[in-house]
């Protein structure tokens, strides 16, 4: 069997002398996998996820991606390591001012695509996340499960092999969170890999895939890959 | 390439837009500091020049003692020539000086027969008035030198020395204290920018755009408060010029004319590369990925 395409090895996270983020966490996650890391807040998970953005860094062990070790990646490569993964964050971010498509397109502008690719790319990601059809109006007239579309188009602007989702559907209604989910889960299938953070144990449960459960910092059950490939 | 760019300047105009009154309060800092260096920078090199071009007014007398001789007369001139400051040095024969007083006074004609009561001396022009006291003390401690006959209008070149001190120090002072306001305005300006430009940051941040694309437009934002401080301040110092000129030329004479190209170069200069020093600063801290 090869290297995993995500590692944490004995990771820990020491925000103050008393108060860490992770403790001895170690896990790994395959290319391809769809997993959901759970736990009540504080757990660790979204520290686990962030290590990967590198919003945050580890005080002890080792961290790596497609097997390349970015513990302690220099600053200066981190837009590179960001575009090589989409990341949906709880809170959308959408900017107000722009329109749907506008808030893609400024993302992709963003990271130097010319205006052509642009124009070009922006109505394939709108309706690869189904909201073309709302592609002129403003974020404050989107549901909530509609705005997490267009956050999680944002993401793929990069066209990326990894996907990352801090409590995606945190502020969404169950039939909302399970849009959503499907969402992912069909971006999953095309061979994105998929890791969500999440404490909506319902939706969790439905979704049948890989559980990785974390408390107080520690990764304390995992039902294996097996689960996420069925 | 062109399409980058200009994004980046949509980005840093965008930003100037969106903090109108701190962009404003920092352009008009900037300008009246630019406006004080510029101006007594330039009142300061009109006072030296003026001082410069005067100097031949300024010229020192220095006799000799009676019954000099030529060698030492030559000697002399040559030791004065070398000191640093000195212009010129021109020897004026006691004969030469005696005609020119009878000539230029005919009511004394009468005292032609009289024993000649000059000296043989030198006219010593200075090439910087500011040296003339050290100049005189090196002067008087020649042999052939007469150490208590050196005549000179002491007062009005220490005036002159005097103006260019003032100028240069309340140059300095208030110019300088404006200028670092006006920093402290537009780093100002540049954190109130990254604020309000929060979100648009996340995003770029979020998708991964680079250090520069993230930071170039307040970059920008920074220079173009400089360069418009720098603009109007040289509009400031043209007009204050006219209005001055005006004034003058109505009681004693043309003031020189304004280099305004050249005023317009350094002010603008000055207040852009100042304004991305300020926003380099500014963004340091706030811009770090996280």
């Amino acid at each position: 069997m090869g290297e995993p395409y995500i590692s944490y090895e004995g990771v820990e996270v020491c925000f103050t002398e008393f108060v860490y983020g992770l403790r001895d966490a170690t896990v790994s996650f395959e290319r391809g996998e769809f997993a959901f890391l759970v736990g009540k807040t504080g757990a660790g998970k979204s520290t686990l996820i962030k290590l990967l953005t590198r919003e945050a860094t580890p005080t002890k062990g080792k961290v790596t991606l497609a097997g390349r070790d970015i513990t302690h990646l220099p600053d200066r490569l981190v837009p590179a390591l960001r575009r090589s993964m989409g990341i949906v964050p709880q809170d959308f971010a959408l900017l107000p001012r722009k329109r749907v498509w506008e808030n893609v397109a400024y993302a992709m502008r963003a990271v130097g695509k010319s205006k052509k690719e642009v124009r070009q790319l922006v109505p394939q990601i709108l309706e690869q996340v189904r909201i073309g059809h709302r592609a002129d109006a403003f974020p404050h007239e989107l549901s909530g499960g509609e705005q997490q579309r267009v956050a999680i188009g944002r993401a793929l602007i990069n066209n990326p092999p990894l996907l990352l989702a801090d409590e995606p559907t945190g502020n969404l209604d169950p039939d909302h969170s399970w849009e959503i989910m499907e969402l992912l889960k069909e971006l999953n299938t095309k061979g994105t890999t998929v890791l969500v953070a999440s404490h909506d144990m319902v939706v969790v449960e439905k979704m049948a895939k890989r559980i990785v459960k974390m408390e107080g910092g520690r990764v304390v059950s995992d039902t294996g890959k097996e689960m996420s490939n069925a | 390439m062109l399409d980058r760019i200009f994004f980046l300047l949509g980005e840093a105009f965008i930003a100037l837009r969106r903090n109108g009154w701190m962009t404003f309060a920092a352009i008009s800092t900037v300008a009246v500091s630019l406006f004080l260096l510029g101006g007594l920078g330039y009142v300061y090199l009109q006072v030296a020049n003026a001082a410069q071009n005067m100097t031949g007014r300024f010229e020192l007398r220095v006799m000799l003692k009676d019954g000099s001789k030529n060698f030492e007369i030559s000697k002399t001139a040559a030791d004065i020539r070398a000191i640093p400051g000195v212009k010129t040095v021109n020897w004026i024969p006691r004969d030469k000086a005696w005609q020119k007083f009878l000539t230029e006074n005919p009511e004394h004609q009468k005292y032609v027969d009289i024993e000649n009561p000059y000296p043989d001396s030198f006219k010593v022009i200075l090439s910087d008035l500011k040296q003339t006291d050290q100049v005189i003390a090196k002067i008087k401690s020649f042999p052939a030198v007469s150490a208590d006959e050196i005549q000179y209008l002491k007062s009005e070149q220490n005036l002159y020395v005097q103006i260019q001190a003032i100028v240069k120090w309340l140059g300095t002072a208030l110019g300088g204290l404006l200028f670092v306001t006006g920093g402290i305005l537009i780093y100002n300006a540049i954190r109130l920018s990254v604020l309000s430009r929060r979100l648009e940051i996340r995003n770029m941040q979020l998708v991964g755009a680079s250090f520069l694309t993230i930071r170039i437009p307040f970059y920008i934002e920074g220079m173009v408060q400089g360069f418009v401080g720098g603009l109007l301040a040289t509009l400031l110092l043209r007009a204050g010029h006219a209005v001055v000129d005006a004034r003058v030329t109505q009681i004693w004479t043309t003031l020189p004319v304004f280099p305004t190209t050249t005023f317009l170069g350094i002010l603008c200069a000055m207040g852009s590369v100042y304004g991305l020093i300020c926003s380099m600063v500014a963004v340091r801290a706030p811009l770090r990925f996280r």
